[in-house]
């Protein structure tokens, strides 16, 4: 074996392995302590207040609440994201790594949005009442 | 038969310093792990559930009073779903706080894109399956959502033909979170792994 290098079987695929094997169990295993709810049969003619979408959307609801054409930052955002590697104002690196110098804007960008899609879920999902009034959980 | 996957998925040898558990965390691979876990309690569920607007939710009802661990089937595949968007999220931010989507893996990061966007696409189908008043509602609010989009009256129009919940739309919904989808990211994944191989392998290339 050259020097400094090891077979990925079993020293690599063991890593995975062990991931894997984690990770089912703590999916097996919250499954039975978080059970799915199942709330009244569906009917159109009684609305909740407020109306909620899916979790994963709840920040696009957020938004567009404040104003339906924020639904333009919602498509330039998945635009921008898909062409992320023809975007100007990067250097290529050789190897990938952590908030490597030539990527360091795109990286900061990612971070802001990231902390800003999380934070419009929490507020649609725990500061939203009524009307889509601002409320406090607590 | 795990081995022989990723014997055809990573290289033959790697750098001992490069085994390093924080290069990607094994975010992809837990998703791909979650997906099939997924495969697997849905699977199961299309024993019981009927798709039809006045079955839907009886079905479920007996699904968790009377089968044996439907309940708990029901919640696996529900948390299986939330955990896979929450790790493609985050796979996702890892690519790019690690500059890995750029060239030579450009293309595969186009495929990552297309693969979150089913993902999430297939969470929203699977929403309104129950047929319960969360169900309805969230799948009402992302119509509207849609709805907002250019284009979206006409893709909402494809999806919901007759209104939420009504006959045509739950048996598109159905469809799509069962077969099409599912498939499609299935077969986006395996295109995903392979360009992961051809570009080198894992983090940093090797």
């Amino acid at each position: 074996m050259t020097r400094g290098y090891l077979k990925s079987s079993p020293y690599f695929f063991r890593i995975i392995k062990i991931a894997w094997v984690v990770s089912t169990i703590c999916l097996l295993v919250s499954a039975a302590l978080l059970p799915a709810p199942l709330q009244e049969p569906a009917d159109l003619a009684r609305v909740p207040n407020p109306v909620k979408s899916a979790w994963f959307l709840l920040w696009i609801q957020e938004l567009v609440s404040h104003s339906k054409y924020l639904i333009y930052a919602v498509l330039v955002l998945a635009v921008g994201m898909v062409l992320l590697p023809w975007l100007p104002g990067q250097k290529k690196s050789d190897q990938a790594t952590w908030l490597g110098k030539g990527h360091l804007g795109i990286a900061a960008a990612a971070m802001a949005t990231f902390a800003a899609v999380l934070l419009l879920t929490v507020v649609a999902r725990y500061f939203r009442g009524e009307n889509w009034a601002f409320v406090l959980p607590f | 038969m795990l081995n022989d996957f990723l014997s055809h998925l990573f290289p033959r040898v790697v750098l001992r310093r490069n085994l390093a558990f924080s290069y990607t965390f094994c975010l992809g691979g837990l998703a791909f792990g979650a997906f099939l876990l997924l495969l697997l309690s849905g699977m199961l569920l299309l024993f019981y559930y009927q798709a039809a607007p006045d079955k839907a939710y009886a079905s479920i009802l007996f699904l968790e009073s009377s089968v044996w661990g439907g309940g708990y089937l029901r919640s696996l595949h529900r948390l299986c779903s939330h955990t896979l968007l929450v790790l493609l999220m985050l796979h996702t931010l890892r690519v790019v706080l690690t500059g890995a989507y750029q060239k030579p893996r450009h293309l595969n990061w186009v495929i990552g894109c297309l693969l979150m966007l089913l993902c999430v696409f297939e969470a929203y189908t699977g929403y309104l399956l129950p047929m319960d008043q969360l169900a309805l509602w969230a799948t009402q609010t992302g119509m509207e959502l849609l709805a907002i989009f250019p284009c979206g009256p006409l893709l909402r129009g494809i999806l919901v033909p007759d209104g939420i919940g009504q006959s045509m739309s739950l048996l598109r919904f159905y469809a799509l979170h069962i077969m099409l989808v599912p498939l499609s990211v299935m077969g986006l994944s395996f295109l995903h792994f392979y360009r992961i191989r051809k570009n080198k392998g894992v983090l940093p290339y090797l």
